[in-house]
């Protein structure tokens, strides 16, 4: 398995989708702190629901802020290079070279899927690391003091916003590997978290006086949002409290990460590569 | 001693097509066999199935001592099963390092292998600015990264101009000296005559033969044209017997060695027969080929 490790460490460090997908969380970042701090600036909209508070954009509150990142914009990063990273793989006809050495084909998923967890894990840092760096600036104008949140508070940030990607990120490696090629698998990705998912529990939660809410609190989207939402402040005002646990959401989704990979790797080393 | 040996080879698909049905195939050590075919034989089906791409619906094969894609054989099989897979964004060497680190090779044999496929100088491009020619030569290396035992080239010179097919055919016959054996599947059936050992024909699925390329071109004959024939069909029945001697649209055909045409020519001329041709008899591989596998020639 550290052979494969190796071997997609070396694809992955020289693969653009990698450098850019870094510089798009960093841009969102940058562009989400920009006009956040313009609207708390400039309040005008409040009937839109557009208040925002400065207290927000400070160094102390920059976890509960970046987690904002998890989803959609996290998700729809997160699936699109799941899909391409697998789905590339059968379209470049490079999974039939890597399956002709030496590892067998679990081997090689492994090694893929621990880098493909780490790539996440670097998304994670490029977001927190941009957050960061905009409260600090933010801070510095307003003349405010620059103060951190506890480190148990931003590991714990850190680790939920990795588990919210990389479990987005299984979904699009699954679709890669399940339909062969990027564009598709992309496609039903993006369809599935941005569309299909959210009328599918809002069908659910409108069944019986919400009777079946319960089924609906199993979706991916949900449970990465209740975690997200779970990480705030009284800076942010009154926030509706989550209907999932944060707990309880990180057991759901690090069970559908281990369950995607699982089905993943069935799905390769029983099928023929043609 | 047999590097791979298949036994009721058989690949149905899911759709019911039947690509390979119980193919015995056996390629001995140390020799380049060369595996024949139509387009939609089998060939690339058998190979993939060889290299554990595919598994077999029925029948068994040991390749490099192992079953198919066990990870212990695969360390033996260097292979280029058609179009070469490779990283677009990556360049040619940096390709090949991730090909070794998969294969735990030390990347040093990158450089050995660049060398041997002539592609040193060009190994800092980017694979997807690649020529179809260097692509194939990628191939190769990539093939060769592990030394291996046993080479399983399909269709090496699939879409190479002709001097990137010479190329290519100077390639692998310089790697298949030595103790290597090269499983070569291809089309180019002059070339598989010059290179290969061995050939097995395959059509529809089926291992229709397997011998020496001798074996399959058939014994060496003369072609004898002369006047009048009648008596020069009795002058060389008594030279070489009856069973070795048959007439062919308006020719005689001997069996026998044509290092012997000048004692014929002598002796057909001294019974004041005339002779206007005398020539050996060669059945190309490519006309052996048509016969065997029911395709005709030119079509």
């Amino acid at each position: 398995m550290i052979a494969s490790i190796k071997a997609e460490w070396r694809k992955l460090r020289f693969r653009p989708a990698f450098s850019v997908s870094a510089g798009l969380i960093a841009g969102i970042t940058v562009l989400f702190y920009s006009l956040n701090w313009y609207q708390a600036l400039h309040p005008g909209a409040r009937d839109r629901g557009g208040v925002v508070s400065i207290l927000t954009l400070f160094p102390d509150q920059f976890v509960n802020n970046v987690m904002g990142a998890a989803f959609p914009i996290g998700a729809a990063i997160a699936i699109v290079l799941g899909a391409i990273y697998a789905g590339s793989e059968f379209s470049w006809g490079t999974l039939k070279t890597t399956f002709t050495q030496r590892p067998g084909r679990l081997s090689v998923w492994t090694g893929r899927a621990v880098m493909f967890i780490f790539w996440m894990g670097m998304l994670a840092m490029v977001l927190f690391a941009a957050g960061a760096v905009m409260s600090v600036v933010v801070a510095s104008f307003q003349g405010h003091a620059i103060t951190w949140p506890a480190i148990g508070d931003i590991s714990k940030g850190f680790g939920a916003i990795w588990l919210a990607f990389t479990v987005e990120g299984a979904i699009g490696l699954a679709l890669g590997v399940l339909i062969r090629q990027s564009a598709a698998a992309l496609g039903a990705g993006l369809i599935y978290i941005l569309a299909v998912e959210l009328i599918a529990v809002r069908f659910i939660d409108s069944i019986n006086n919400g009777a079946y809410q319960w089924i609906g609190n199993l979706f991916v989207g949900q449970n990465v949002n209740a975690l997200s939402q779970s990480f705030t402040s009284p800076a942010f005002g009154r926030t509706v409290a989550p209907a999932i646990g944060a707990e309880q959401a990180v057991l759901v989704l690090i069970a559908y990460g281990v369950g995607l990979m699982i089905v993943a790797a069935v799905l390769l080393r029983q099928r023929d590569v043609t | 001693m047999t590097v791979v040996e298949t036994s009721g080879l058989t690949k149905r698909y899911g759709n019911g097509v039947l690509a390979v049905d119980s193919v015995e195939m056996s390629v001995r050590r140390g020799e380049v066999y060369g595996f024949l075919g139509p387009n939609g034989a089998g060939k690339t089906t058998t190979l993939r199935m060889l290299v554990g791409l595919i598994r077999p619906s029925s029948g068994t094969a040991t390749v490099a001592g192992h079953p198919p894609g066990d990870p212990s054989g695969l360390a033996k099989i260097g292979s280029l099963v058609e179009a070469p897979g490779f990283y677009p964004y990556l360049s040619g060497r940096e390709n090949l390092k991730v090909v070794a680190d998969y294969a735990s090779i030390s990347h040093k044999r990158v450089e050995e292998v660049l060398d041997i496929v002539e592609l040193t100088s060009r190994a800092g491009r980017k694979f997807g600015s690649y020529s179809t020619g260097m692509k194939q030569r990628l191939g190769v290396a990539a093939a060769l990264l592990k030394d291996p035992e046993l080479l399983i080239l399909d269709e090496p010179t699939s879409g190479l101009d002709p001097q990137g097919m010479a190329e290519m055919r100077k390639l692998i016959k310089d790697i298949g000296q030595g103790n290597r054996t090269v499983l070569l599947s291809s089309h180019l059936l002059p070339e598989v005559e010059q290179i290969c050992d061995r050939v097995g024909v395959i059509r529809s699925g089926k291992l229709v033969t397997q011998s020496t390329v001798q074996e399959l071109l058939g014994e060496e004959g003369v072609l004898v044209t002369a006047q009048p024939v009648d008596r020069a069909f009795e002058l060389l029945k008594t030279m070489f017997g009856v069973a070795a001697v048959s007439r062919q649209n308006g020719s005689i055909r001997l069996q026998t060695d044509p290092a012997g045409s000048l004692e014929i020519n002598t002796r057909l001329m001294a019974a004041g027969i005339g002779v206007s041709e005398l020539r050996p008899i060669e059945r190309s591989l490519e006309e052996a080929f048509f016969q065997l596998t029911g395709e005709k020639q030119g079509s």
